[in-house]
């Protein structure tokens, strides 16, 4: 079963790329004399009607399978067979509304709906049932007057000057369920917060106060980044009020953008330890800091430099305690930066890179005697993107690498995306990934993943 | 040269108010002592007048092309992508451009936004902002100057290039009349541009030829060049209109004669003359949709 449709996704990937070469190469003739008619380009009347025109609708098929058969290693040595299958076998209808309903005012929300059809991981959780899951991403309500605008609902706020890995872009909590994502709403969460900007020429003073602060949720039954855990992970039991607020001023300069930030916050992702009892659920704690952040960016000529660094204080690391058995945590404190450019080769190929690092400060200072830390004290990765986009941008060919800095863990992916039509799009990817035994990706050592994404945008 | 710029405009003036006076003959006298210059001097000034405190609703449509029927037709379905643009002209003689583009279609890019920036300084990095919707944020755009030695940026993934509608480099080209002769059934002049050796360095066209309209200073074809003579893309101009006085082609077609790609920009609505408040050409109104669509509604109310 799983073979067949690898093989089934290779023919419509080979499929689809003969059919873009059957167009004509050279036309060859003479203009002279020829003519073009207007009509030719006469803008398509717009039956839309009113009620509709604020929603935008994406709607997606995806398969993907593992493909590699191949051993991987299993927690406490040895290692295990891991077969070719069908990972992801979805249908998703992301809707996003947007209506400015009134002077001064809007109203937007977007959400999804999936299908996870037999074969998709989630499904095989469910028993091998269709399953089905909605989730709604934004959802607020906008006001803006004079030099001052407010957003008060769900919504996300993005720091930093890197795209896909600043150590800034920890306002909203994230989930990677799997290595593809359809739509980036699949990853970054939205916090329901109140944001309030205000402009001033080329400056904007960004504020905002999240009064239910979320957490990363645990990885879903099934999905690659699953493992079996010692103990039950619940939602964090909120025996206080919790609260996130923060600041950034930005200003734009000639040739360059800089900001700076600072922020009360929760760590996205909870710190677990073993229950008393020994059974039962895992006790969780969220750890709360402040963050100084500043970021800038620099453009010369068709380069684009970029950095991002952040100061953390009070940040929790899971230690291993004094008696040698049980885990902990310890505050210390963290320095983290991004730098990276973007350089525009061409107009059709960009390439950028961005090299994340964290370390800990003084944490000898913070451990106690006997206490050590669970993990390295610093860590950081790099991301490494190639793109190039061909016939006005109907073919994007988009070729990108990730690594941990240590190279425990890489991960490779080619891209090939071909707008079929204005409303259809084709999306071939092969994802390659390699870890080392002790890594925490070590069950995705050396899998291969081949898929495709059919769109529809109306 | 800022002496040789005024006396050209004062030229061009004069002929304009002789024009407008004269007898027929007395004018067709002045447009035949016309320069190469004076005349592209006017096609460029047109052309700024289109961008300066407009408000412009523009569609691209990309297609690779054929023939049928003795006609220039797409062999695919045109991939179209309609635009919302507001752009003012500012600084020294009114020859640098802010402006901000939304786009409207196709639905998957529904709400990129763009803030640009374009400086005439040779020397100068223009500057441009690109509001990703589906990331909730504004990134700069590294895209060099105006006459950077790389090849110029492309409109929106189009066939049109910066360089394609890019004015004030006049004073960089060799510019001769070739001849008078008729094109679409007008009468124009045949002038030929040809790069000096700085600008050589800089543009992808060893040479231009332009048909310029002997009535309406609007060029209606250009051929471009190679270095090797080849005609490598051709632009051809339809639907001439005189909106507020001057006349514009609302339908322009750029053609790829090396890919066989062609796109056309036809321009759906322009509004020049519109007064444009200065803080909406600025960073919130990509990321401030509320404070954007009031201000928007606030210019079409001024073109009702």
């Amino acid at each position: 079963m799983g073979r067949r449709a690898v093989i089934l996704l290779c023919l419509l990937a080979f499929g689809t790329h003969a059919r873009a070469q059957d167009l004509p190469d050279d036309v060859g003739f003479s203009l002279d004399g020829l003519g073009i008619s207007d009509d030719l380009f006469a803008p398509e009347e717009d039956t839309t009607p009113d009620w509709l025109q604020p929603f935008t609708f994406r709607l997606s098929q995806q398969l993907f399978a593992q493909t590699n058969p191949h051993r991987v290693p299993v927690a406490g040595g040895g290692d295990r067979e891991k077969n070719a299958y069908i990972e992801n076998h979805r249908l998703s209808l992301l809707t996003r509304y947007q209506n400015p309903f009134a002077p001064g005012w809007l109203l937007q929300a977007s959400a999804q709906i999936k299908l996870y059809w037999p074969g998709d991981y989630e499904s095989r959780a469910n028993g091998d049932r269709v399953d089905t899951e909605f989730r709604l991403n934004e959802f607020f309500v906008q006001r803006s007057e004079g030099d001052t605008s407010l957003k008060l609902g769900a919504q996300t706020v993005v720091w930093g000057e890197n795209i896909g890995n600043s150590v800034l872009d920890v306002i909203n909590t994230s989930e990677f369920r799997d290595l593809t994502i359809i739509d980036i709403e699949d990853a970054r969460l939205n916090q329901w917060m109140l944001v309030r900007d205000r402009f001033y020429g080329n400056h904007q003073w960004s504020s905002f106060l999240n009064l239910y602060p979320e957490f990363n949720p645990p990885p879903v039954r099934g999905s690659p980044f699953f493992f079996e855990p010692a103990f039950n992970l619940t939602d964090y039991r909120r025996d206080k009020p919790l609260f996130e607020a923060g600041t950034q001023m930005r200003w734009s300069l000639t040739g360059s953008d800089i900001s700076i930030m600072a922020a009360y916050l929760y760590e996205n992702q909870l710190h677990y330890s073993a229950p008393p009892s020994g059974t039962g659920n895992a006790l969780s704690e969220a750890g709360d800091y402040l963050l100084l952040g500043f970021s800038a960016n620099r453009a010369i000529g068709r380069l684009l430099l970029n950095l991002d660094v952040a100061y953390s204080h009070d940040i929790l690391v899971d230690v291993l305690l004094a008696n040698g058995s049980d885990v902990g945590t310890v505050a210390v404190r963290k320095l983290g930066g991004t730098a990276g450019f973007e350089y525009a080769i061409d107009n059709e190929q960009n390439l950028m890179l961005g090299v994340t690092a964290e370390t800990l400060l003084k944490e000898d200072e913070a451990l106690e005697p006997g206490q050590q830390l669970l993990s390295d004290r610093s860590a950081g990765n790099a991301l490494l993107r190639y793109s190039n986009s061909l016939r006005n941008g109907d073919l994007l060919l988009s070729v990108t690498m990730q690594s941990a800095l240590d190279a425990a863990s890489m991960l490779g992916s080619v891209a090939l995306q071909y707008t079929l039509s204005n409303h259809f799009s084709l999306t071939t990817q092969a994802i390659a990934t390699r870890a080392d035994r002790d890594s925490a990706l070590a069950s995705l050592d050396h899998d291969l993943r081949l898929g495709m994404t059919l769109s529809w945008t109306f | 040269m800022k002496g040789l710029q005024t006396h050209h405009r004062a030229g061009r003036l004069s002929v304009l108010f002789a024009c407008t006076l004269a007898a027929l003959a007395t004018c067709q006298n002045a447009l035949a002592q016309m320069s190469a210059r004076d005349i592209l001097e006017q096609v460029e000034d047109s052309l700024r007048s289109t961008t300066d405190s407009a408000f412009n609703r523009i569609q691209l449509s990309s297609c690779q092309f054929g023939v049928r029927n003795n006609q220039i037709t797409c062999a695919e379905r045109a991939r179209v992508k309609a635009l919302e643009s507001v752009g003012i002209n500012f600084g020294p003689e009114n020859r640098d451009t802010r402006s901000v583009t939304i786009v409207l279609e196709p639905p998957a890019e529904k709400g990129v936004g763009m803030l640009s920036i374009t400086y005439d300084e040779s020397d100068r990095d223009n500057e441009t902002w690109l509001y990703l919707s589906a990331l909730g944020t504004v990134k700069r755009i590294a895209s060099g100057n105006s006459d950077d030695d790389t090849e110029p940026a492309s409109i929106f993934g189009s066939e049109f290039t910066t360089e394609d509608q890019d004015t004030g480099k006049l004073d960089e080209y060799s510019l001769n009349i070739l001849e008078e002769t008729t094109e679409g059934g007008r009468e124009v002049w045949k002038i030929e541009a040809i790069p000096n050796e700085e600008r050589a360095r800089k543009t992808r066209y060893a040479r231009t030829v332009q048909y310029v309209d002997k009535e309406r200073f609007v060029t209606l074809r250009a051929d471009m060049y190679d270095q090797h003579d080849r005609e490598i893309k051709r632009l051809l101009a339809s639907r001439v209109e005189q909106i507020n006085g001057v006349w514009v082609a609302r339908s322009l077609t750029m053609m790829n004669l090396v890919s066989n790609r062609l796109s056309n920009m036809a321009i759906l609505e322009i509004n020049t003359g519109i007064d444009v408040p200065e803080d909406f050409l600025t960073q919130r109104t990509l990321t401030d949709v509320a404070f954007r669509e009031t201000e928007l509604q606030k210019l079409r109310e001024q073109i009702d």
